[in-house]
């Protein structure tokens, strides 16, 4: 069995809504906290298709139908892989705290007909071969690092607020994240991630934001890792907000019955 | 000839009504596979297998089947074709209703079958098989009714189905000692289908944020027949000869009462499971006892850990089995350690793992040691190579199958 986790793929670069404007002296802190206020809605359902691209150009593709809702202090996902076939309706449920709780986290794999409990920790280790670690595709807490302002640039025709984070854990896999955010909607639009030994690792690109039910979400974004040659790309489509999910959706029983 | 002629008809059928199914939007995948193995011992092929899995399924909002159909072909000239599973599945708000061939799967543990005991194995290739082929199917009626994050469920079986074991001409059949040829009485071996000797079993579990555990108990037969053994001696020479031997296998009901549960500590996952066997019968020398066997309790019970260091991925159980009022009569050990070792790591963005698996016999110091190498070659199709080693005690569980010791490569195809 793969050890697999559950995450939530909602990335933490997300517009602020209806934060426009110009912001006068704000800090590189201010900055980030305004990208990660987001907006996201009560519920959520889309389906995801990652797109593994090797040096050669050979592509491996996965498929996700995933569902999360935010129950107040509790926030659960649950996602079903559609496809490859070897790994068909096999299932994630993960249940996040607001609190400094850890995520409770399992995994329902039909050959063994079986659901297991599974660690959340590890936050390092890349999803599914994928250039994404589960710590990218969570939600980092913002007081996880230091935020400094470097800055302003524009980028592509965008005016940007360019941002240096660096953990306050020592430990941690990357050295810093140097992110763009667009000025007057807070998007987060580029983030350059380095490594150890501050040399750049990978880059993560927005390529398409939608406006779905008046929440601004990224729905295409490709990661690729400058020192491997190899890109991952993540297309969210049949996006659905506020849908009233019922949170019966998020248990044992939804997990085990499949698609 | 003509079996094989009405099982390749059967599987035309199934393929036809596949066709038919994918037209009305019945969803069909599977696996088709080649698994081959030699024996180091001396170079025969321990296993030629070919495989077709395949589940025929469609879902609603109130209603869904399964049809799982598994062929396989063995050598040249065998065929085993049957269904796996079978069934109708009735969604209502707040309870579930499964109805067929069903493969049912409890508890925590991981290859040990301690509360995991609604599905009978079929060990014709001893605990070698992957875990979802090693169960059989039962036919049953599944009642689960759901609250929250619990859930509580009923089975009840109409029909028994024991273990299936080794054939005589297999190599995983042990040869009992007899001190005398033995006549076996089979009139006893099979237990009539009938309302009263139906078997029910019981569970209550939930998913918490802190802990999952399951609570069960069931009114069910040993899988595992009893061998009630009845012996003549002849005395005319002075010293006891062993002249007549009768052997009748006979199954008895057990009641058993369990629980698993599993939780995460630090980054740890912590399980654990144990079950209480109530009226298990064992073999024994005393003379003085009725067929040369005795009713006992006896506890089965597990603690497991998975942890990762550095990107492996390790997961290792301890299980104990104790028998309650233990006499020394009797041939099984009063108790009987053994271990699960696992470690995996995955390599090339998920596409090359290697996983080494371990049973260890602590009472009979012997083990099976598995490891393997997979490889995808793409999505969907893979290859295997790995190699099952029996070593230590042969009067041991693993020990015994010494002249097993194998390598094999499975080619794997999903869809």
């Amino acid at each position: 069995m793969k050890k697999i986790r559950i995450i939530t793929i909602v990335f933490a670069i997300v517009f602020a809504t209806g934060t426009t404007g110009i912001a006068q002296d704000l800090t590189g802190k201010q900055i980030v906290e305004k990208a990660y206020n987001r907006a996201t809605g009560d519920d959520q359902t889309s389906d995801l298709t990652m797109t593994l691209v090797n040096k050669s150009g050979d592509q491996r593709v996965r498929t996700i139908k995933q569902f999360t809702k935010d129950l107040g202090d509790i926030e659960k996902s649950i996602m079903f892989f559609v496809s490859p076939a070897d790994i068909k309706n096999t299932s994630f449920m993960s249940w996040t705290y607001d609190s400094d709780e850890s995520d409770d986290q399992w995994i329902y794999l039909p050959a063994l007909k079986k659901t297991k409990r599974i660690s959340s920790d590890s936050k390092s280790d890349y999803f599914m071969g994928s250039d994404f670690t589960y710590d990218d595709l969570g939600d980092r807490k913002l007081e996880d690092d230091t935020h400094k302002l470097l800055r302003e640039e524009i980028m592509e025709g965008k005016d940007c607020y360019v941002v240096e984070s660096v953990s306050i854990d020592e430990e941690y896999m990357y050295s810093k994240t140097i992110t763009w955010i667009i000025k007057d909607s807070f998007i987060g639009y580029k983030k350059e991630f380095y490594d150890e030994d501050e040399e750049l690792l990978k880059i993560l690109s927005i390529k398409k934001i939608e406006e779905i039910s008046g929440i601004f979400l990224i729905t295409n974004s490709e990661m690729k890792s400058v020192q491997k040659n190899h890109s991952t790309s993540m297309v969210l489509s049949n996006v659905k907000v506020n849908t009233n999910i019922p949170a019966s959706k998020f248990t044992e029983r939804m997990m085990m019955r499949e698609m | 000839m003509k079996n094989l002629k009405i099982k390749g008809l059967i599987l035309v059928l199934i393929l036809t009504a596949g066709q038919y199914a994918m037209a009305q939007n019945t969803e069909i995948s599977g696996f088709a596979r080649n698994y081959t193995g030699v024996l180091f011992d001396n170079g025969d092929f321990s296993i030629l297998q070919n495989t077709l899995n395949l589940d025929i399924s469609k879902s609603g909002d109130k209603v869904a089947f399964k049809a799982n159909p598994i062929l396989y072909t063995y050598n040249a000239d065998s065929l085993d074709l049957h269904f796996r599973e079978l069934y109708l599945d009735l969604y209502f708000a707040n309870f579930d209703l499964r109805i067929g061939k069903q493969q049912v799967v409890w508890g925590k543990a991981d290859g040990v079958f301690i509360t995991d005991i609604v599905s009978p194995l079929n060990l014709t290739e001893f605990l070698l098989p992957d875990f979802d082929e090693i169960r059989t199917g039962v036919n049953a009626v599944k009642f689960d009714y759901y609250k929250g994050n619990s859930t509580f469920g009923i089975i009840w079986l109409p029909n028994f189905t024991p273990t299936e074991m080794p054939q005589a001409n297999s190599i995983w059949y042990v040869k009992p000692d007899f001190l005398a040829t033995p006549t076996f009485d089979w009139s006893k071996s099979d237990v009539k289908p009938s309302l009263e000797n139906s078997e029910l079993f019981v569970k209550y579990s939930a998913l918490t944020s802190n802990i999952d555990f399951e609570l069960m108990g069931a009114y069910t037969w040993d899988d595992n027949s009893s061998m009630h053994i009845q012996k003549q001696l002849d005395l005319s020479s002075g010293s006891p000869v062993l002249t007549v031997l009768n052997i009748t296998p006979e199954h008895h009901r057990l009641n058993i009462g369990g629980g698993s549960f599993s939780t995460e500590i630090k980054s740890a996952v912590l399980r654990g499971e144990g079950a209480f066997y109530n009226g298990k019968y064992f073999q024994t020398e005393d003379m003085l006892a009725t067929d040369a066997l005795v009713e006992k309790d006896y506890l089965h019970y597990l603690v497991g850990v998975d942890f990762s260091i550095k990107n492996v991925n390790f997961s290792t159980q301890f299980i104990q089995e104790t028998i309650l009022d233990y006499d020394e009569n009797m041939l099984s050990e009063e108790i009987e350690n053994t271990m699960t070792f696992v470690a995996r790591y995955d390599l090339l963005r998920e596409t090359l793992h290697l996983e080494l698996f371990s049973y260890i016999g602590l009472t009979n110091e012997d083990a099976l040691i598995r490891p393997k190498v997979t490889y995808d070659i793409e999505d969907s199709f893979s290859i295997l190579l790995g190699s099952n080693i029996f070593v230590g005690d042969e009067t041991g569980r693993f020990g015994r199958y010494s002249n097993n010791s194998m390598v094999y490569a499975k080619i794997k195809y999903n869809f």
